[in-house]
């Protein structure tokens, strides 16, 4: 029983945490706050179907090996995110944060709005990788095998990602533009390759939520990106806006929080449990009202 | 000689503030060039609107006969210009080596970085010493080095250093400007640097402008500046002793 709480849990949390990562990435190099990232997940969702308004979904890219087809959403959120980039956030460069607030909320609502006439507004029921719901007994408690693929990715993602920040050329410009972008950009860091990679991580990332989540619920639904959306915004925030680290431990706080609020609230408390879980917010933020790892600078853009 | 930095008729406006003021001059090869003046000169202005932080209002800056104006500052850091900046602005969540690879994307001759760092290292042990330690827990002295280090690993032919003795002990002051002529001697540098104090500038020697109100009013020896203290009077209205 506790077992299960505790992989419910990290992959719960697991989730908001790589749903978080992609706006941090963002926010850090170019101090945008990135609403069409529900949008992004939801882009790469209905891209494993085929584009028709009919009621049964026709599995397209989806029918693919997942060899072939994991590689490609993740393909398709970087494509999604980096096209945004360059046709709305670029000519924006030099407008103010609240402007590209604004205009991220504009795509997300061009995206969903293009998804609503290809696809149509119902949800559709669509089985991606079936046999993985089968439960497989580990430690002496019934778990699915989803659940164990689930976590163990997220870890892989959030590992190969680490190192990639660490260790690669891009990675260590993209932390010295995250710091002081101007300054990076007088040693000849190019801001629009370090932009760009920016989104592309981050699609690829909202690509990896939209896998887990029909892998998990079995529907493709234009709204479903919102929902996570809205938590993993909080989790950046309660992390210190632009921290990473920060918005991982939130990602996972967040998910454990959830889960164990589910588990301890009574029966007629527990339709209440958001309520309580942004309380536990809230008195986080009074406490911290830097979020938990402050970031390393608030500076303007570039 | 061919003149390395060349700035022609240059100004530069915050709205309806004039910081620099049609402002004229050239560097040659090899120079070491102050630029004095009281605050509010223009001085941080000009080093800025070199560098393509700041776009300039009006006018042309050519380095090698090439022209820098009006190009974003990444391209100008690829044509040889490297910047040590106000404040030093070192990335302080990055490790001292750390920063100073941020610069070295730029160069085509990957191969001679790690001799340079070596070379970095050599010039300034402290660095050295402390290379895996976050740049953020040196003290402002080294964190000036960092900063020489930094725009040094872009393998620049043109250096523009702004104000490096702000915040530091006179002591320490000292040793900044002997690594920074030694390193100058030892490359063939062409370095331009903002320093408030025409007497620090007299004492380590070279070419000064004087700038006020956004203008030169004066352009000769530092050395000779620094013990005309009529002149020092005229330009800043410091006290004679």
């Amino acid at each position: 029983m506790t077992l299960q709480l505790l992989f419910d849990a990290l992959s719960l949390g697991g989730i908001y945490a790589i749903a978080a990562l992609g706006i941090a990435l963002i926010f850090g190099v170019m101090k945008l706050v990135n609403f069409a990232h529900g949008q992004f997940i939801a882009f790469a969702v209905f891209a494993l179907i085929v584009p028709s308004t009919d009621a049964v979904a026709v599995m397209g890219l989806g029918a693919a090996p997942a060899l072939v087809l994991v590689p490609a959403i993740l393909a398709v959120g970087a494509g999604l995110a980096v096209a945004s980039e360059y046709l709305v956030f670029r000519p924006l460069r030099n407008a103010s944060p609240v402007a590209l607030m604004v205009a991220s909320f504009a795509l997300g609502v061009v995206i969903q709005n293009g998804l609503l006439v290809a696809y149509g507004g119902r949800p559709k029921a669509i089985s991606l990788w079936p046999e993985l719901g089968k439960p497989v007994a580990l430690l002496g408690a019934e778990v699915p095998m989803l659940q164990i693929i689930v976590i163990v990715s997220v870890l892989v993602v959030l590992a190969l990602l680490a190192v990639m920040l660490k260790r690669s050329r891009i990675g260590l410009e993209m932390r010295a533009a995250a710091e002081d972008f101007g300054m990076a950009r007088l040693l000849g860091v190019r801001a629009n390759a370090v932009i760009a990679g920016a989104f592309a991580l981050s699609g690829a990332l909202a690509a990896t939520v939209a896998l887990v989540l029909v892998a998990q619920t079995g529907v493709a639904d234009v709204r479903m990106g919102g929902q996570i959306m809205l938590v993993a915004f909080i989790a950046t925030v309660v992390g210190g806006m632009g921290s990473l680290p920060g918005a991982v431990a939130a990602g996972f706080a967040l998910g454990a929080a959830s889960v164990a609020l589910q588990a301890a609230l009574p029966i007629e408390a527990r339709p209440f449990r958001d309520a309580f879980l942004y309380g536990l917010v809230i008195l986080v933020l009074l406490l911290r009202p830097q979020g938990l790892f402050a970031a390393a600078s608030a500076k303007p853009r570039v | 000689m061919m003149s390395k930095l060349g700035v022609f008729d240059l100004s530069v406006r915050y709205g309806k503030l004039t910081a620099v003021n049609d402002i004229s001059f050239s560097v040659a090869e090899g120079e070491r060039v102050f630029i004095s003046g009281p605050n509010g000169a223009g001085k941080s202005s000009l080093l800025a609107a070199i560098a393509g932080e700041v776009r300039a209002a009006h006018g042309r800056i050519e380095m090698d006969g090439d022209i820098l104006s009006g190009r974003v500052p990444e391209a100008i850091a690829r044509r040889g210009l490297s910047m040590v900046p106000e404040g030093r602005r070192i990335f302080r969540a990055l490790t001292v080596q750390e920063n100073l690879m941020v610069g070295v994307g730029l160069r085509r001759d990957k191969t001679a970085v790690p001799d340079d760092l070596e070379a970095i290292y050599a010039a300034f042990p402290i660095l050295g010493t402390r290379r895996h330690a976050n740049a953020g827990a040196l003290s402002g002295g080294q964190q000036q080095m960092l900063a020489i280090g930094r725009a040094l690993m872009t393998n620049p032919k043109l250096m523009l250093v702004d104000e490096p003795s702000l915040g530091l002990a006179p002591r320490v002051v000292d040793e900044v400007y002997d690594r920074l002529c030694s390193l100058q001697a030892q490359r063939g540098l062409t370095l331009v640097i903002v320093e408030q104090s025409s007497a620090r500038a007299g004492r380590v020697g070279g070419r000064m402008l004087l700038l006020r109100g956004g203008r030169i009013v004066a352009d000769g020896d530092a050395t000779a500046f620094a013990a005309d203290d009529l002149l020092k009077e005229a330009y800043f209205g410091e006290a004679t002793p």
